[in-house]
């Protein structure tokens, strides 16, 4: 005997939901039908400075990239493979530069790395200058991305069985060659989301850079500049552009990392 | 071939264990009680003091491990599994494993991922991994609890004769007391010891304690006192309206207060009443209910004291159609005497 909800959820659930759902994507993605509406298609062109600001954050975000990959996930394995009650003093460790707001962090940099700190006049005198420099712009993307991949990687790591680690060992091979053979295979698709986030993140931080490396310009910095100084209309250009180098790679990835989540629950 | 192992640790169960294994040498011991550490120790995953490969790293010992969950490489197809260990390029490891496959029954299956395997031949894919090698020892953990409960007699035999036909010593740790019957040597781990080791008649004609006996399957367990001796390890233990000849292995006196364990399989229910041989017990015992038990038959007696009986269905359907009150036999030598543990308290 039919239950005297059923046909009121079974409604529901074949209405509503649907529905709702649909609601809520228009409205994430209704701001981006207004840049399609808003581009004056016909004067296209960009702004002086913005295809060098292109140039920057793809150059000083892929530098940024790959020392985050190089350095966290080592790290982020490590923290994966971590047991016991005071992992959670190490959760906090990583949650604490990942909840501060952007430009807190900058205050932060310099603060720490600025030319009047110890750490600024050490670095003045190995010839690193932080002060508006390319390296100042690379050691905030770090900053900005590396507490993400961080969090990402370890979740891929976790995703791997310790025991499959444990059983190359007993099969006479080293840990080194079993990371490689075993480990990063199985956390790949992990670990590309995750370079995916710290890339995203690089690409887009505004914040920190502002206060810690205003020079040289990025995208984002050189989006508010074109915004303060030329008003909305000549800023779509570049933003098309910001779009176009910074989003399609992630999002390859990201929906990669979800078929391949999906492919193992069936299984 | 055999080793000798003698390992020590504290965490994260206390051990302090020594073994000789050979053949198929089973590890019994309840859950909990460390089997799976001592062979995680064996295979240098966890710390431990100890001989043979003191200190020597895991992915140094020549000892092959198969864990309870097998840990086939998910992203490897069979053949790239059972190859892991191998060097040298692709085909020349395709080919020196595929006869291992083809041996094991899974040749066919060669280039399959894991997900798409059953539990048997995962497990045969399990064992030819850890057998590419060529250990000196291998450790299989709980080695039936993959398996398919119709099935895994047959496969398990199967994987043993490839086993056996290696020379390779194998250590199996589990809590299945059936694999037993497939042992050269049986060990009980028990409290972090191992109290008995030996052939699995010597260990399941003599279990040292009742808690031994509980994990070797015996059943019956009641309390009486040594009423005389009858020569050699036989005692004469009596109890409210009952008395039964049993064996110690320790020399008891008149009024100790013994524990008698009783396997519920050598309990014969006999149609006609009849005399006691030497090192017979006749006992007329009440049937209260009786269940079946797979093949065999469980017959619950309540008087003179409660009593698990198994026999086969035939010898069941014969005595059931009697009355209740029923004669049944029990072998002298088949009920075990311990000095019982409150007696011992008492006389400290």
């Amino acid at each position: 005997m039919r239950s005297p909800g059923t046909g009121y959820w079974s409604r529901v659930r074949k209405i509503f939901l649907p529905a709702a759902a649909s609601g809520v994507l228009v409205f994430l993605l209704a701001p981006f039908a207004a840049l399609v509406f808003r581009t004056r298609w016909l004067h296209w062109h960009y702004v002086p400075g913005d295809l060098e600001a292109v140039r920057t954050s793809l150059v000083y975000s892929t530098v940024a990239v790959l020392v985050v990959v190089l350095a966290g996930t080592p790290l982020a394995w490590w923290l994966a493979r971590q047991r016991g009650r005071a992992t959670w003093i190490l959760d906090a460790l990583i949650l604490v530069p990942l909840l501060t707001p952007p430009l807190a962090f900058g205050i932060l940099l310099v603060s720490f790395y600025g030319p009047y700190s110890m750490a600024g006049l050490a670095l003045s005198r190995l010839g690193v200058l932080l002060d508006n420099t390319a390296y100042a712009f690379v050691l905030a993307q770090i900053y900005a991305a590396m507490p993400y991949y961080l969090l990402a990687a370890r979740a891929a790591f976790e995703a791997v069985p310790a025991e499959l680690e444990e059983i190359s060992l007993t099969l006479g091979v080293s840990r080194w060659e079993g990371f490689w053979r075993v480990t990063l295979p199985l956390a790949r698709v992990g670990l590309a989301a995750a370079m995916a986030l710290a890339w995203v993140r690089a690409m887009g931080e505004f914040g920190i850079v502002l206060i810690f490396a205003y020079f040289p310009q990025g995208i984002p910095v050189k989006l508010w500049v074109n915004l303060q100084d030329m008003g909305l209309e000549a800023v779509y250009p570049l933003l098309w552009t910001f779009f176009l180098v910074a989003i399609p790679v992630p999002l390859w990835l990201g929906l990669r990392a979800r078929r391949r989540a999906m492919v193992l629950t069936w299984r | 071939m055999a080793v000798t192992v003698k390992y020590r640790l504290s965490r994260p169960v206390p051990l302090d264990i020594s073994l000789e294994i050979c053949g198929l040498t089973v590890l019994l011991g309840i859950s909990g009680s460390g089997k799976s550490t001592l062979l995680r120790a064996l295979a240098g995953l966890v710390p431990a003091q100890g001989s043979p490969w003191n200190q020597v790293p895991a992915d140094q010992r020549p000892v092959g491990y198969l864990p309870q969950g097998l840990a086939l490489f998910p992203h490897l197809r069979v053949w790239e599994n059972v190859a892991y260990s191998l060097r040298g390029p692709a085909g020349s490891r395709r080919q020196a494993v595929l006869p291992v496959l083809e041996r094991l029954g899974v040749g066919e299956l060669a280039d399959r991922f894991p997900h798409a395997l059953s539990g048997g031949q995962k497990q045969r894919v399990a064992l030819a991994r850890a057998m590419a090698r060529k250990p000196a020892l291998l450790l299989l953990d709980e080695p039936t609890s993959a398996l398919d409960p119709v099935t895994r007699t047959e496969i398990f035999e199967e994987l043993l004769q490839e086993i056996r036909n290696s020379g390779v010593p194998v250590l199996a740790a589990t809590h299945d007391s059936g694999l037993c019957h497939f042992a050269d040597r049986l060990a009980i781990l028990d409290q972090g010891r191992i109290p008995v080791a030996g052939s699995p008649a010597e260990v399941f004609s003599s279990p040292p304690d009742p808690r031994v006996a509980r994990l070797l399957g015996i059943t019956n367990f009641l309390e009486g006192t040594v009423h005389s001796g009858r020569g050699g390890d036989l005692y004469a233990v009596a109890g409210a309206g009952w008395q039964l000849l049993g064996r110690s292995s320790c020399s008891l006196q008149m009024g100790d207060l013994v524990t008698l364990g009783i396997p519920a399989e050598v309990i014969r229910p006999v149609l006609e009443p009849c005399q006691a041989g030497p090192g017979e017990n006749i006992l007329s015992a009440r049937l209260s209910h009786w269940r079946q038990e797979g093949l065999q038959v469980g017959l619950h007696f309540s008087h003179p004291f409660p009593l698990h009986a198994r026999v086969s269905s035939p010898v069941a359907g014969s005595v059931l159609a009697g009355n209740a009150q029923m004669v049944v036999q029990i072998p002298a030598e088949f009920v075990h005497l311990w000095k019982s543990l409150r007696q011992s308290k008492d006389f400290s």
